[in-house]
């Protein structure tokens, strides 16, 4: 039971909620982790820079981070942050011993989130009843076979099959959380319960 | 001398002539700091004497505002609140919030989220009575105990923590289903850890549960009836322990409890020993049923732990009310929605809130010295009565 601490240090589990790392080149300040944060702890302070056009290309600008502090005094380690980041820019560590004797002090400027990056760990490996990871279901994915014949063919004929499956992959998201307990009204060939439904058979225009 | 000798009664000394004299009741303020409270719990007693006459639990002085704060928080920033107003069963506090919003939006949870969830409920329930199986103890006057509670403790928490990265505030469940998938062999860490802490808890149990001291104090005192239970909504094995045979895992079932053999621990006698062992017991149980989880979630299909939500999460307009068996007690969720990503109200009952009231009835005739072991016998956390 007892653990001679600093001279023993404990063993965390890899998703230890410890402190929060920044890969600084990920991040481009799109605020997300901030709006997020349930008490606002994160502050990010950005502008915006504009390059030089590639050989008479449109200029484009980018988003440069000024200022990415978290104030760890404010956070409540819930790991939002963390979850909302697009790119992943944001890690756990389970290092935890950075308290301070100024409460001041526990406020990290992003150098000192990204000192943090040495000490994230690998994510542990999932349970074997676990569906297999995203990247690994695309990849398992047979190739779509519309792309070789659609290629070469001219336009109108490549675009009536595209159309059809954007429709359906809408409809399928469209409730939130799917609720896949309701019986589905459609396969009815009759038609009398679609009757409120509107336009079901064709694509609707205004899908994005 | 021969006066005294007739008549045992009679008061010498200082308070000779008290009777004809008008006494004045004392008020006694407990807390709100006072070291047996574990929070900020204030208790006004009016003493005669030595017992007390009158009783008041003041509360409030905890009150962070949370469901206020609900208000301006999505579904994902409330269990983050939700989890801390009762910091020892965090897990539990999460699983009423995401149940409530997934009954309104309709949302059907994996079948391997739900037993992982009953799996972690059950873990939560253990942490939470080996908390209060240590401290109890402590607050009678018996140190040792808590040391073996938090060695059990500690088992549980490090595969709590391998799951969800937190030791307290989890902050696992999500609407729809968990955070994260399951580590791998993390069952049968989970397995091994409830072993050991079966195996371990008869040193807990027999270095307190027959202590003659421990049973002196605790036997017969603060009894709370089965009527006092009804009135005061009191709820959790302290109701249990009176008697009162009503348990949400078996009578409502939620989450995967309905294929589980849950076995509701009750006691008739209603006093501090009682809910004692109330707690003992259902330890024991938890870790059958954690096991039992265990075992049934190996043989579960490959699947998903959560659903995909949209980038904004909006519940339908409506009402629903959502009630879980706590560790401490009944904790409900009445959540209104006006179709927003926030909840127009989300109301909590709190276990402790209700069950802490009853004191108003446990309290007066009971010595000072007996009101510790009272209280101590409650179970409550201050967060959860003051939220």
């Amino acid at each position: 039971m007892t653990r001679q601490y600093p001279e023993v240090q404990p063993e965390l589990p890899a998703r230890s909620r410890g402190v929060i790392a920044l890969v600084e080149e990920n991040c481009t300040s799109c605020m997300l982790c901030a709006r997020e944060c349930p008490d606002w702890c994160i502050y990010i302070d950005s502008h915006k820079e504009t390059l030089p056009s590639p050989e008479g290309g449109r200029a484009r600008t980018r988003n440069v981070l000024d200022r990415f502090a978290i104030d760890f005094s404010l956070c409540m380690y819930c790991g939002i942050c963390i979850e909302v980041c697009p790119f992943d820019a944001l890690f756990w560590s389970p290092e935890f011993a950075y308290s301070e004797y100024d409460i001041r002090d526990l406020l990290h400027e992003k150098d000192r989130l990204g000192g943090w990056l040495e000490s994230v760990p690998p994510p542990p490996a999932h349970d074997e009843k676990a569906e297999p990871a995203k990247e690994l279901q695309v990849a398992a994915r047979p190739p779509r076979p519309a792309r070789d014949a659609g290629a070469p063919a001219a336009a109108p004929a490549r675009e009536r099959p595209v159309r059809e499956p954007r429709a359906a992959a809408v409809r399928a998201i469209k409730p939130p959380g799917s609720l896949p307990k309701r019986p589905d009204p459609d396969p009815d060939p009759e038609g009398n319960g679609s009757g409120p439904r509107p336009t079901r058979g064709e694509p609707p225009e205004n899908v994005t | 001398m021969a006066n005294v000798t007739e008549n045992r009664e009679q008061v010498v000394g200082i308070g000779a002539g008290a009777k004809e004299l008008a006494t004045e009741d004392m008020v006694l303020n407990i807390g709100p700091q006072h070291p047996s409270t574990h929070g900020v719990l204030r208790l006004r007693l009016t003493l005669d004497g030595e017992r007390i006459s009158q009783a008041e639990p003041i509360v409030g002085y905890m009150h962070r505002g949370a469901e206020k704060l609900f208000e301006v928080r999505d579904y994902r920033q409330i269990i983050v609140l939700a989890n801390r107003h009762d910091w020892l069963s965090a897990f539990a506090n999460e699983l009423g919030v995401v149940l409530a919003v997934e009954r309104m939006l309709g949302m059907e949870v994996p079948i391997r989220a739900v037993w992982t969830r009953t799996l972690l409920a059950e873990l939560n329930r253990i942490l939470n009575h080996l908390m209060f199986l240590g401290s109890y103890p402590l607050e009678v006057g018996a140190i040792t105990p808590i040391f073996y509670a938090f060695r059990e403790r500690e088992t549980l928490q490090a595969v709590m923590e391998e799951i969800s990265g937190g030791r307290m505030h989890y902050m696992f469940n999500r609407v729809g289903g968990l955070k994260e998938e399951l580590p791998q062999g993390w069952l049968d860490r989970v397995a091994d850890a409830v072993h050991q802490v079966r195996t371990r808890l008869p040193n807990l149990e027999n270095l307190i549960h027959g202590n003659e001291i421990f049973r002196a104090r605790t036997r017969g005192v603060g009894i709370l009836t089965p009527e006092a239970i009804m009135q005061y909504g009191v709820s959790g094995p302290i109701a249990r322990a009176s008697g009162v045979d009503f348990d949400l895992r078996r009578d409502e079932p939620y989450l995967a409890y309905g294929e589980l053999p849950v076995k509701v621990v009750t006691r008739q006698e209603g006093d501090c020993l009682a809910r004692f062992e109330c707690l003992l017991d259902q330890v024991k149980v938890s870790l059958d049923l954690a096991d039992l989880c265990v075992d049934r979630m190996r043989g579960l299909p490959q699947g998903p732990v959560n659903q995909r939500l949209p980038k904004v999460l909006k519940v339908p307009e409506g009402h629903t009310y959502a009630w879980t068996e706590n560790p401490l007690g009944i904790n409900g969720y009445y959540l209104v929605s006006r179709g927003e990503k926030t909840p127009w109200r989300l109301k909590l009952r709190s276990a402790s809130y209700n069950n802490i009231q009853a004191l108003k009835e446990m309290l007066p005739g009971q010595l000072v010295a007996d009101m510790i072991a009272i209280l101590g016998s409650m179970f409550f956390v201050v967060g959860d009565i003051d939220k």
